[in-house]
């Protein structure tokens, strides 16, 4: 084998695909860096506007507004959010649940009466779950459904819109979801519950 | 030269069709069409990325060796891939996360490398930046077609906005998989019914 060929052959492909990577890994790099703080910020506001939903606040529209509210009613201490009301006692405690998913980690902010003993809300903060099917979790009326219910709970078929102070409704075609859900709400349950004892 | 471009560009929109035709990119054609704003942003992706992809792969065809070419492929697709993903996460971080993995699954879309092997690798960037564009363009046609159709029959909805009134029951299948291979078969029974072949 003559040398230019040993060099096409062998070491040129080699020098090729590292440029290119490095190539590769700079712009891709450069993307994440630049978009960085923006996705912080966006993960913050996820987390301050489900802790607002979860506690059954009106949302306001803008970025401002949620900064604004959550400012003047929410107080953090050791990953439990005491909600206020406009009076500044507390109206509603919230934290974040994180259970498994079908394909990923499922994390809620679960928000919890002032009595510890109700559901006051939940909103869904990261999941991976199926598009269409199991990430309907996140639909208003799956959310909705779990105001003012006592856990634990127990799940019926879509539909059947149960107001005894148990019972939810499951999600069609995602009968997984729906469990991994159950069980977080329930989970959340026992949380609140050992809060409670804790006061 | 004209001619060729404008051949190139037809092609996959209709004869060559991507998906009714050559049957690629199902996976995402399945799952993503069960809600016309998801599908319409997946689309965008994949032109982008496809559209990209083959002009870059076109420009470096002759420094890139030939026993590299799939390595170089996958590293450009994943590269524009990665790029829609970050983006989205900034500016539409709703959606992103509706989306979840399935921008990523990008990258496996067998379109994307496909058009890279078959057209890219042997023509000039501009053509191969119409061949692109063009494939993400057939692509992206029949799967909103499909997700106008599975959003109204399943949810009632056309973007979200209830369309259907109370009356409608939501038929729960069409936003399920089986939904999808029914639409689908239904688009290619219809398309194929229509040309004369």
């Amino acid at each position: 084998m003559s040398k230019t060929g040993f060099y096409a052959e062998r070491i040129r492909p080699v020098v090729v695909t590292a440029v290119l990577t490095a190539i590769c890994i700079t712009l891709v790099s450069a993307f994440y860096l630049s978009t960085q703080d923006r996705v912080k910020e966006n993960e913050g506001l996820v987390l301050k506007r489900a802790v607002l939903f979860a506690a059954g606040l009106n949302v306001p529209a803008t970025n401002q507004g949620i900064n604004e509210l959550y400012e003047s009613l929410v107080t953090e201490d050791n990953g439990v959010f005491t909600v206020k009301d406009t009076s500044g006692k507390p109206a509603a405690y919230a934290f974040i649940q994180t259970g498994p998913g079908l394909w990923g980690e499922i994390g809620a902010v679960i928000a919890f009466d002032s009595s510890l003993s109700q559901f006051a809300g939940v909103d869904f903060i990261s999941q991976n779950e199926t598009p269409g099917l199991g990430a309907r979790i996140t639909e208003s009326w799956f959310k909705e459904q779990l105001r003012g219910k006592v856990p634990p709970l127990k799940m019926n078929p879509e539909g059947t819109e149960s107001s005894a102070p148990s019972e939810i409704d499951a999600i069609t075609g995602a009968s997984r979801t729906s469990e991994y859900a159950l069980s977080l709400f329930n989970r959340a349950g026992e949380r609140a519950a050992s809060l409670k004892g804790g006061n | 030269m004209a001619g060729k471009a404008l051949k190139t560009f037809t092609a996959p929109l209709g004869k060559d069709n991507p998906v009714f035709v050559q049957i690629l990119g199902i996976c995402s054609t399945l799952a993503v069409t069960n809600n016309l704003k998801n599908t319409v942003v997946m689309v965008l992706g994949v032109m982008f990325t496809t559209t990209l992809s083959s002009f870059t792969f076109s420009l470096l065809r002759k420094v890139i060796p030939g026993r590299i070419r799939m390595i170089a492929e996958t590293l450009i697709i994943a590269t524009f891939v990665i790029i829609v993903d970050i983006v989205l996460r900034a500016f539409m971080p709703e959606i992103w996360q509706q989306l979840g993995p399935y921008v990523g699954l990008i990258i496996t879309n067998c379109i994307v490398m496909g058009r890279m092997e078959a057209f890219a690798a042997s023509n000039p960037p501009g053509l191969s930046l119409i061949d692109g564009l063009a494939s993400g363009m057939g692509y992206a046609y029949v799967l909103v077609i499909i997700a106008f159709f599975r959003e109204l029959l399943g949810s009632g909805s056309v973007w979200g906005f209830p369309l259907l009134g109370d009356w409608w029951t939501n038929w729960a299948i069409m936003i399920m998989p089986p939904g999808a291979f029914f639409m689908l078969a239904i688009f290619i029974w219809v398309v194929k019914g229509r040309s004369k072949e």
